[in-house]
């Protein structure tokens, strides 16, 4: 017999802290806690400060979508963006980072498939190939953080 | 200033709840009595505030996924720094041993941050002291025994987790152990803080569970949801009991004033009914019960000696049996009380604007001097005829 309630999924929403740490900062967006922390430790070593988001779950909203926007992803230098782009909600993160903080590097980790409308959201982004170990993830990040401080450092 | 609100949608669900609100609020307040408006409003409130401690327990539930964060190691890349959070378990030679063993490690720093977990009882009772004495006691002989140069220790009183945070931007560690019980013991410190630690910072985050001469554990991962629930449902619970008190509270202030309201109004209608009966009844036969005098206080209202104008009762000379009520309606016009006050013949009237019905009672035969107490019209205050009379009461 029906006990008449629905079966509502449970609201999961993520909660930022602001950064407590000097330049230069590193955003990564893994739904795998093991990896974002592998990925952060590496980070950590080579001389970032971190933060570590699993990104929306569920149907958990993402304050990045929201009028009040994230707080880590305004004050960082670069994002490590590796969230399953085959979900649409994962596109609208990529998206709305790419609206609201047009001068932060993204550095997207993508699927071996890309179709037309991924490959519009990545126009402008880092990409690696999806598989790449911590190590390598870390070393991009260090290639894209150099290769923009010496743009910085031209243009000035 | 930040939005309160997530979204569009959000807001304006809001916007629509207070409108909703206000409607049957306005309505009773324009269609119905006073304390009808009051438990219109009462209710809704109490609708609001339920609706919110719903939300709340439910958030205390399932708490948000906060974003972990971690600065960049400190030191060369060989080097390893490794906090270790402990209290009641520092006596237990596992721990010890696994400190040790920490220490021995190249290039490698350890700290025992050790919070003396002070209660708000204990910071009422002012045993803080001894509470940071004993985590000092803990901490030094842990170190006595591991007597490594490279483990340093740390006694805290803030809450542990803030202490950690703390730990982050000074020590830096790359890797957190946290040392508990299966279960909270008085003192120790509670088994869900390792959850909380893996929650908001981004490294390595180990829980080792120690019991008397057994070797270190590590709950799975049922057993550290378990411990989230637990607190999760025990903060409910404790939110839920004072969100319960704050309404038993509102309530009580509510129905008060609600009572207070319907007193006035059956009051006031009971005069009124009892002074209509009087009305009716022939001329020359009054029940002492519902007789009513009127009078007016008039300010700046009746020429003094003087040829000016002063403040005055209509009616000076009050004529009552011993235990019997006189009604006095009373037209006070001016805009300030004043008042017919006999301490002798126990007497005190506080007479508002407007009209309103008193009730005058005398306890006691005699003749009693009665005299406003509001500072007024000075002259008038001291005058008989004016703001000053008498009370003749004889026994029945």
């Amino acid at each position: 017999m029906s006990s008449g309630r629905s079966t509502k999924a449970r609201e999961v929403s993520i909660n930022p802290q602001t950064w407590r740490w000097s330049h230069p900062r590193v955003l990564v967006e893994d739904p795998d806690e093991e990896a974002g922390l592998a990925i952060a430790s590496g980070l950590r070593f080579a001389g970032y400060a971190v933060a570590v988001c699993p990104g929306p779950r569920g149907h958990g909203q993402c304050p990045l979508t929201g009028p009040a926007g994230c707080a880590p992803a305004h004050d960082t230098d670069l994002v490590v963006c590796n969230l399953g782009y085959e979900r649409e909600v994962a596109r609208e993160v990529l998206r709305e980072l790419r609206t609201r903080y047009p001068n932060t590097l993204l550095l997207v980790v993508v699927p071996p498939e890309i179709d037309a409308d991924l490959r519009e959201v990545l126009d402008s982004c880092h990409q690696l190939p999806a598989g790449a170990t911590p190590e390598q993830v870390v070393a991009a990040v260090q290639g894209i953080s150099d290769h923009a401080a010496e743009d910085g450092a031209a243009s000035a | 200033m930040r939005s309160p609100f997530h979204s569009e949608p959000e807001a304006f669900r809001f916007l629509l709840v207070v409108i909703l609100a206000l409607v049957p609020i306005v309505l009773a307040a324009a269609l119905g009595p006073t304390w009808l408006a009051l438990v219109v409003l009462a209710v809704v409130l109490g609708g609001v505030a339920a609706r919110a401690a719903q939300l709340r327990m439910r958030k205390l539930r399932s708490p948000d996924l906060p974003v972990k964060m971690a600065p960049p190691h400190l030191g060369s890349a060989a080097e390893r720094r490794v906090l270790v959070v402990a209290n009641d378990t520092l006596s237990e030679e596992a721990l010890l041993c696994e400190v040790e063993r920490l220490g021995l490690a190249p290039r490698m720093h350890v700290l025992l941050l050790v919070p003396a977990v002070i209660t708000p009882a204990a910071r009422l009772t002012g045993a803080i002291d001894s509470l940071l004495d004993q985590a000092r006691a803990r901490m030094q002989a842990a170190l006595d025994r591991v007597g490594h140069d490279n483990v340093a220790g740390k006694v805290t009183g803030e809450d542990p987790l803030e202490a950690i945070e703390d730990t982050f931007a000074t020590f830096v560690p790359d890797e957190v152990i946290v040392a508990t019980r299966w279960e909270q013991t008085a003192g120790g410190l509670e088994p869900r803080l390792a959850g909380l630690v893996r929650e908001r910072f981004a490294v390595p985050v180990r829980h080792l569970v120690f019991e008397p001469g057994s070797a270190a554990q590590e709950p799975d991962e049922g057993t550290e949801a378990r411990y989230q629930r637990e607190f999760g449902a025990a903060a409910a619970r404790k939110f839920g009991l004072t969100a319960l008190a704050g309404a038993g509270i509102l309530a009580a202030l509510v129905m008060s004033l609600v009572a207070l309201v319907r007193t006035t109004a059956t009051n006031t209608t009971t005069l009124a009914v009892a002074n209509q009966a009087a009305a009716a009844l022939p001329t020359g036969a009054p029940s002492a019960l519902t007789k009513v005098i009127e009078l007016k206080v008039i300010a700046s209202g009746k020429k003094g000696p003087d040829g000016k104008l002063h403040d005055d009762f209509t009616v000076t000379e009050f004529h009552v049996t011993v235990g019997q009520p006189l009604t006095l309606r009373i037209d006070n016009t001016d805009t300030v009380p004043h008042s017919i006050t006999s301490p002798e013949a126990g007497v005190s009237i506080i007479v508002l604007p407007g009209t309103h019905d008193y009730t005058l009672l005398v306890k006691q035969a005699g003749k009693f001097e009665w005299h406003c107490v509001f500072p007024c019209d000075p002259w008038s205050m001291a005058q008989v005829g004016y703001m000053r009379g008498f009370i003749t009461a004889t026994a029945a």
